[in-house]
């Protein structure tokens, strides 16, 4: 694996880096980058943090990666299981500092839409739904999200649907991560890979760029870490650009 | 966990359950939620979920004893607030134990047998999904199924583990 940032790379790493020592982390269904993203950042940092997911697993130590982010190998080693109406309440009772949820679109306030895309009663695509999002965004002290594609259809200025919306902090994509401040989201790093006008162009939302850098380089011990979790470069199979 | 909330208020008896957070989120009006003020007079606003009483609740468990008391191992998911709230309770197992081997660790029961309606044997009844810890996900079968080709439907049904014993 080169130094270059890969899509996959960069989103797997950034959202590690957003997980901070003695925090109490959880990711959920169908998040599998986060769920790689808590495992990086076990084997990469030197610091402790709870690792909480969907399947129930506490602090896991899988004996194989799988592929999906609710399979109960997530609770493999695990020494005790925390299932879902305990991760639930505790995220309302203000025990979770920090929370990975997916989206189909975010927009710049920093809300999410996974319920619809079009018309509530004529959808053009009727998506998964937000499982517990509504109840974990204004809950949780922070909730970081991710899209695999960006482009104007899911960074948008208008969401189709307002699914969840709170304390959503961070958006990570191939090409940028974004970090809210006074309340908008404003890029702080992005993909020396592209173009600042590239990431300005695939952008649907209007955005502040005050102070954004490139995106500091892969560390060893990241890379290795992401290689270990993915040797044969199955999950970064499934993350183009 | 809305959902789980209207299930909580079947099990507790009640007409609906306050549930954290939901603000801000268009589901509240889609699905016509409510919200009232602490009437304790902390000034907080809580959306209340009116309550959810499932006809028929159907579980998978590991073990089963002839009464219906059903264990379950591994994560329990939604199996807790389910089997309160429901009317009905129907229960498939991996295997028929002893009511002995049961009483022998009874906090594994996960559903005790006077809930239970109904239950029958059903090794691998799980299938495509997975069940802690006899056996896994079978990703390729979730996958063929998911095709959007013709016979997909037919050909999943057909590999189901009761074909295969001709049940």
């Amino acid at each position: 694996m080169s130094q270059d940032w890969t899509p996959f790379s960069h989103i797997v790493v950034n959202l590690a880096r957003q997980i901070r020592p003695g925090e109490i982390t959880f990711s959920g269904v169908n998040s599998t980058l986060a769920m790689l993203a808590c495992l990086l950042a076990k084997r990469a940092y030197d610091f402790h943090f709870t690792y909480l997911n969907v399947a129930g697993g506490v602090e896991p130590l899988p004996k194989k990666i799988p592929h999906s982010s609710s399979d109960p190998a997530l609770i493999a080693g695990s020494p005790a299981i925390f299932g879902n109406e305990d991760f639930y309440d505790l995220c309302a009772r203000g025990g979770l500092d920090l929370v990975f949820l997916g989206c189909a679109q975010v927009d710049g306030q920093g809300r999410t839409n996974v319920s619809v895309i079009g018309e509530w009663k004529t959808p053009k695509v009727r998506l998964p739904g937000g499982g517990g999002a509504a109840v974990m965004m204004p809950t949780a002290k922070r909730v970081v999200t991710w899209r695999t594609e960006h482009s104007t259809r899911t960074l948008v200025e208008k969401l189709d649907f307002v699914t969840a919306a709170g304390n959503l902090q961070t958006v990570v994509t191939p090409i940028a991560v974004f970090q809210k401040r006074d309340g908008r989201l404003a890029l702080e790093s992005w993909n020396p890979q592209v173009t600042l006008d590239q990431v300005n162009r695939r952008t649907g939302f209007r955005f502040d760029a005050g102070g954004a850098q490139p995106t500091a380089q892969i560390t060893a011990s990241e890379r290795a870490a992401l290689e270990s979790l993915d040797p044969r470069g199955e999950f970064a199979a499934g993350v183009r650009a | 966990m809305t959902l789980v909330a209207g299930l909580r208020a079947a099990a507790y008896g009640v007409p609906f359950q306050p549930v954290g957070g939901v603000h801000g989120s268009d589901l509240a009006a889609l699905n016509g939620w409510r919200k009232i003020q602490d009437p304790y007079g902390s000034g907080q606003e809580v959306y209340v979920i009116p309550a959810i009483r499932p006809d028929v609740a159907v579980i998978h468990a590991n073990e089963i004893d002839e009464h219906g008391n059903a264990r379950v191992l591994g994560s329990p998911f939604w199996d807790h607030p389910l089997t309160r709230a429901a009317k009905r309770v129907l229960v498939t197992a991996e295997r028929l134990v002893s009511s002995e081997a049961l009483a022998a660790q009874p906090e594994l029961t996960l559903v005790p047998g006077f809930l239970v309606e109904a239950a029958a044997v059903v090794p691998r009844g799980a299938w495509p999904g997975s069940m802690h810890p006899l056996y896994e996900v079978d990703y390729p079968a979730v996958e063929a199924y998911l095709k959007d080709e013709h016979g997909a439907l037919e050909a999943h049904l057909a590999a189901a583990p009761e074909q295969e014993r001709g049940s």
